[in-house]
């Protein structure tokens, strides 16, 4: 039931995307703003409080939204947090990032990584993965600081590890 | 034996009976009153009348005078009449004889009966005797038995409240070692736990210096070459 909840707004939020004619900016944006609000216990529980009016939520979502990211992507995210799906907005998006891919024929790869990559490490990342992976990739790198250095891959279910976190969890492990 | 009684009272009465019988009519004619009555007939007879002898001649008077005086003369004292011993010897003849015939035959079944009676007594008295014997041999036996018996179940309580004392003690000193074992392994694995912990805590430590070195460490070029060399090797391993 929680699943097809997801997949609904998903979807909502992909033909948003859609009939503003800008996909896969509106997605990128979703994308970034989802990994924010994992990173922010804070704001996760601003959009998410039961006690808040849901005016107010949306009035915090436009503070923090508008200027900065496309009006579409506001609204979205705005429609979202009002209906009182802000604790699942995450699931949302990473729900209608990977199916706007699969509409493309393409697989999200999550890539996480301490710093930002360039755009020559982004493409050879790409065709390293579709090279492993025999599938047409799309990379969504998220910034974590707790990765330290090096990059860690996710698609789907599959983790490439090869970070200097890991790493030091290797040695703890050891010396432990 | 009350029918051979009774029978032997009968023959002895049937002889009684014809002894009194035979010696009746010996005993009425030897009353005074019948010979003088005898001898007044036979003078009658003889002289015609007692006035003629009394008138006759003097020998006639004074025989017919003896003749009286014989009349009461006394009978012997210690010979029977001659009718009378025969009459009490054929009687006593014919009681021996029937005696001889049944009444002995008898008396010695009654005796012989009484005999075996008392033997037949006799043995089941010494059988009742046998018995009781034996039957106090049994009760000896069984209560020799009975008495063998409680000594062996007081001798196995015994026994078995022996093992169960020396099971007690095995017990409680496998427990006392148990105990010391557990509290061995306790003692034991604190000691492992502590130096475990404190090996985390030293790692840590570490660790957390190792982070902040390397963090420190990695400036735009590091992050560079680590992603480099991250991609290099996706290729490399996937490809």
């Amino acid at each position: 039931m929680a699943d097809d909840r997801v997949a609904g707004y998903a979807a909502a939020v992909l033909a948003v995307a859609r009939a503003e004619d800008d996909e896969a900016g509106v997605t990128d944006e979703l994308f970034r703003f989802a990994q924010a609000l994992r990173a922010s216990n804070e704001l996760r529980v601003a959009l998410t409080d039961a006690a808040v009016e849901p005016s107010r939520r949306q009035q915090i979502v436009e503070d923090l939204l508008g200027g900065r990211a496309r009006p579409a992507t506001a609204a979205v995210v705005s429609m979202v947090v009002g209906a009182g799906r802000g604790g699942q907005l995450p699931e949302i998006i990473d729900a209608a990032v990977d199916r706007a891919a699969a509409d493309r024929n393409r697989t999200v790869a999550r890539v996480r990584s301490a710093v930002e990559l360039t755009p020559d490490q982004r493409s050879r990342l790409t065709a390293a993965l579709r090279s492993a992976t025999g599938a047409d990739i799309e990379v969504r790198l998220i910034i974590d600081p707790s990765v330290i250095g090096g990059v860690i891959t996710e698609i789907g279910d599959d983790v490439i590890d090869g970070s200097v976190r890991s790493r030091l969890s290797q040695m703890r492990a050891g010396l432990a | 034996m009350k029918r051979t009684i009774r029978l032997l009272a009968a023959a002895l009465g049937t002889g009684a009976a014809a002894v009194l019988a035979g010696a009746s009519p010996a005993g009425a004619a030897e009353t005074i009153g019948g010979c003088v009555f005898e001898k007044v007939i036979e003078a009658e007879e003889t002289y015609g009348s007692l006035h003629t002898i009394e008138n006759g001649p003097k020998d006639d008077l004074e025989k017919f005078e003896d003749g009286l005086g014989d009349c009461v003369e006394a009978p012997s004292p210690i010979l029977p009449e001659v009718d009378e011993i025969i009459w009490g010897g054929a009687a006593f003849l014919i009681l021996l004889a029937f005696m001889t015939w049944k009444g002995f035959p008898m008396v010695k079944r009654a005796m012989d009966a009484r005999a075996d009676k008392i033997r037949a007594d006799l043995d089941s008295a010494d059988q009742a005797k046998a018995d009781a014997q034996r039957t106090r041999s049994e009760y000896e036996a069984r209560l020799a038995e009975a008495r063998e018996e409680a000594s062996r179940i007081i001798e196995e309580a015994r026994d078995r409240a022996l093992r169960l004392e020396r099971d007690l003690q095995a017990r409680a000193e496998a427990e006392i070692a148990d105990q010391r074992a557990r509290a061995a392994a306790d003692i034991e694995a604190g000691r492992r736990q502590a130096v475990a912990d404190l090996r985390s805590e030293v790692s840590a430590i570490a660790i957390g210096a190792a982070e902040r070195v390397v963090e420190a460490g990695l400036d735009t070029e590091r992050h560079r070459r680590l992603i480099d060399g991250y991609i290099d090797e996706v290729a490399e391993d996937r490809g």
